[in-house]
């Protein structure tokens, strides 16, 4: 399980992974390749539709946009992940942006040739826009790798670029574009990914897994979710499908969502961007339903790319947050600074990684502590940031076989 | 989907021909006459400072001007944000008041010992009804004057603010940035061994923002709604995105002298040992989620305070995200590790580096040095300003709550500046 898995838009897991063509170079370039192996992943930019709540209150002409094709509401941006397929596969993703982004993991010490191809956009073809990578949080990153187009690069529509990054440092990190950022980060350009420590490769116990080299199996786990935290802006939304500037400095979300979606759709099942199955959530494939059993272990990772600050909490279980930012709270001397609690602050920007032991059987809920966040366009009931914790009995849920399974 | 062009010639081949100079010993004299980098500390052999409240007006990169007031030097003329005050820990510090706004104004020091205001206690002031006119002794309109003391607190960064009609006179600029030195070590950024940094990478940012129709309303002796203020422009040390990149007292912003490009080496552990610190305070209303690229930041100090148990135990923690919240200081040392130490001969990019042609530009600057390699620079069409000097690296530092990085709205703007990493040897210009 301590193998890398670039988590796809699909979800893969980590064996599905290793056996698709194309994501794990068959051949090592050197003997140092040894030490690296070799991970590829594509991604695409485009455009596309996605389905908010549909009972969230009209907010004309904003919400939803008449633009939209049933039963869709909400036009957005977003990464695909186009791993392995055919280029005439690829090119026919142009106008099916999913949000969230694709999850992706990596072990430390990776090699990581990350391709991203720029498709345009579907419903602007007036617009030229470029899209980039950043990897956020990325320490030592080199600025050719870095996804700002002021300091380095970016792919013109009809373009690819291979990134090339080299982990070093385990952690919660997010990847978003970085052209017209304020404008691409808040259309959907956001996704997290996690870079596994060296750790798992020698357990303090056999088959356990980490969520950091913490030297004493504090972080170790056994279930994994992720949250990509955003806020979406309708208005912002409509004005980009309609040909419209927006003023950013008047940024007034929506919708509040975790993994792209607001609650009750948070705890959906995880979908497939390529089946319509899925139906108004086809393109936001990432569930936030948290199923654990009694006794597990389970890590929180949340990152937030929205403009806003986000205090997560959850009633009746104690939260241990064990790293900020993709940095384990351990002083340079070592002293151990792990913070329980049961409220995490997630700003603009910044990751928490945080454990809980799942306690009895139940239901919980997870949801930010800013009430007003809990709805969905402004309209009655719960909705928006929040989430469940379902847990059972021991031996109910077999174990894990990817992130946010 | 805005095209942005950058309009102000941003001269850093201008700041970059400058040998960077030790900060801690520049007095006010010097500091008013050069160009530099890093923090332009104002100082006195006996730690008394004479400041005066008076307004002028600041520019925006996209051509605003903007009324604001502002704490200067009382021998300077106005300046935006206020004269940034070093001293020394546990030594007394005077700061006398001068006021020409038309209103009663005044100074508070969070974090410092025993505040004084004309040798009475410091404390919040009411009218004869019992109602709440400052936090502090005031300096009265027009004229008047109050004298603070206090014992510097800890060693650490702090604000000094207006404590009167805070919400507008905060919003109209008065505020200013104070360093507090460890006692016999001015390389320190505590009194912990751990906390030095390399001589003259210090860095303030002070972070703020503007309401333009606030600063019109007062201008026009209108009145003032500040709970239906709406901040559109977002600054570092009085200035936005591409200012932030300008020199210290850049001759076309009079009235913003501080600059906010950090200018360092990679470490190496013999040659550039040290890391740089950068000191960041929020004199604005809501949070600043500050995120540098390229390098994690070792978070030291909170609020004055370093981080560490009643033992001494290292409590600090690094950060790829600096969350500043409204009132508060975070000092962080931060340096950038060449990892990789990609080498066109040795140990080349393993990746194909597209030419221009197939790049995609967003507006007509670049700071890209068309190579991926530290040092090595390569030509860019004569169509475009190639702002890189040397193929030094240039990493973006901005505020992740998006709209904060906007010119009123437009994008590559505002809270934002650049971190320049230069080749080992230094920058040898072509």
């Amino acid at each position: 399980m301590a193998a890398g898995a670039a988590l796809g838009g699909r979800l893969l897991t980590t064996s599905t992974v290793m056996a698709a063509p194309g994501r794990t170079a068959a051949v090592a370039k050197s003997s140092a390749a040894a030490t690296h192996p070799v991970k590829q992943v594509h991604l695409a930019g485009t455009d596309g539709w996605v389905g908010m709540p549909g009972d969230a209150p009209p907010d004309p002409p904003f919400f939803p946009d008449p633009l939209a094709p049933s039963p869709f509401n909400t036009y957005v941006f977003g990464f695909r992940d186009v791993t392995g397929m055919t280029s005439n596969l690829v090119a026919a993703q142009r106008g099916k942006a999913q949000i969230s982004a694709p999850m992706m993991a990596f072990d430390e010490e990776d090699d990581i040739y990350l391709t991203l191809t720029n498709l345009g956009l579907a419903q602007r073809p007036d617009l030229f826009d470029g899209h980039t990578l950043h990897w956020h949080g990325f320490v030592n990153a080199i600025p050719l790798f870095d996804g700002v187009p002021e300091l380095s690069l970016a792919v013109p529509i009809g373009r690819d670029l291979t990134y090339f990054y080299r982990p070093h440092d385990a952690g919660t990190y997010m990847y978003h574009c970085h052209f017209e950022d304020v404008e691409h980060v808040q259309m959907g350009m956001t996704g997290m990914v996690f870079v596994r420590p060296a750790q798992n490769r020698t357990p303090l116990h056999p088959g356990e897994r980490y969520a950091y080299n913490d030297g004493d199996g504090s972080t170790a786990y056994d279930r994994e979710f992720a949250f990509m935290i955003t806020e979406l802006w309708s208005a912002a939304h409509y004005r980009d499908a309609h040909i419209q500037v927006n003023d950013w400095t008047d940024y007034d979300p929506s919708f509040w969502l975790l993994n792209g979606r607001a609650y009750p759709d948070t705890t959906a099942p995880n979908g497939d961007p390529l089946s319509t199955a899925a139906g108004r959530l086809q393109y936001q494939p990432i569930s936030s339903l948290i199923r654990c059993n009694a006794g597990d272990r389970v890590l929180l990772r949340m990152s937030n790319l929205g403009y806003q600050n986000h205090v997560m909490t959850v009633d009746n279980i104690d939260l241990t947050v064990v790293a900020k930012d993709a940095a384990l709270l351990k002083g340079r001397d070592g002293t151990t600074n792990y913070l329980t609690s049961n409220a995490v602050e997630v700003g603009p920007g910044e990751s928490r990684d945080a454990i809980f032991v799942a306690p009895g059987p139940g239901e919980y809920l997870l949801y930010d502590r800013k009430y007003s966040y809990l709805d969905n366009g402004g309209g009655a009931g719960y909705g928006g940031m929040m989430t469940k914790i379902v847990v059972g009995a021991p031996g109910t849920y077999p174990a894990q076989t990817a992130a946010n399974a | 989907m805005k095209r942005l062009t950058i309009q102000r010639a941003l001269a850093l081949t201008a700041a970059a021909l400058l040998v960077a100079t030790p900060v801690l010993v520049r007095t006010q004299a010097s500091a008013a006459a050069e160009m530099s980098e890093g923090v332009l500390c104002d100082t006195d052999p006996n730690q008394t400072f004479s400041l005066t409240a008076r307004d002028g007006y600041i520019s925006t990169p996209d051509g605003n001007s903007i009324y604001m007031w502002s704490y200067s030097n009382s021998k300077r003329g106005f300046q935006l944000p206020g004269p940034t005050l070093c001293v020394e820990s546990g030594r007394q510090v005077t700061v006398i008041l001068h006021n020409s706004l038309p209103e009663a104004t005044s100074i508070v020091f969070p974090g410092q010992q025993g505040v004084k205001a004309n040798g009475n206690p410091a404390q919040p002031q009411f009218d004869s009804g019992g109602s709440l006119t400052s936090l502090v002794q005031t300096a009265a309109a027009t004229d008047g004057s109050v004298t603070y003391t206090f014992t510097a607190g800890s060693p650490g960064s702090y604000l000094y603010e207006t404590g009167t009609d805070v919400d507008k006179q905060l919003q109209m600029g008065l505020y200013g940035a104070l360093v507090v030195r460890p006692a016999g070590h001015p390389n320190q950024v505590n009194d912990r061994a751990d906390s030095a940094f390399a001589n003259g990478k210090e860095y303030v940012y002070l972070l703020s923002e503007v309401d333009p129709d606030v600063h019109l309303a007062v201008e026009r002796n209108q009145p003032v709604d500040v709970n239906a203020s709406k901040s559109r422009y977002f600054m570092i040390n009085g200035r936005s995105m591409p200012d932030t990149l300008a020199p210290n007292n850049a001759p076309w912003l009079p009235g913003q002298p501080y600059g906010a490009l950090v200018h360092i080496k990679p470490y190496d552990a013999v040659t550039n040992p040290l890391p740089a610190t950068i000191h960041y305070l929020n004199a604005g209303s809501v949070n600043y989620p500050f995120h540098p690229h390229g390098s994690d930041e070792r978070v030291i100090n909170r609020d004055g305070h370093a981080l560490q148990g009643g033992s001494g135990e290292d409590l600090s923690y690094l950060k790829y995200d600096l969350d500043v919240g409204p009132g508060q200081t975070l000092d962080v040392l931060m340096d950038w590790r060449d990892v990789e130490h990609w080498n066109a001969t040795t140990n080349p990019i393993p990746t194909q580096l597209p030419a221009i042609t197939d790049q995609l530009l967003v507006g007509s600057d670049t700071w890209f040095s068309e190579s991926g390699y530290l040092g090595t620079k390569n030509a860019v069409p004569s169509n475009l300003t190639q702002n890189n000097e040397c193929g030094e690296y240039y990493h973006i530092a901005h505020s992740h709550a998006l709209e904060q990085a906007t010119n009123y709205g437009a994008a590559f703007g505002g809270m934002m500046t650049v971190f320049r990493i230069d080749p080992p040897a230094g920058c040898v210009s072509q």
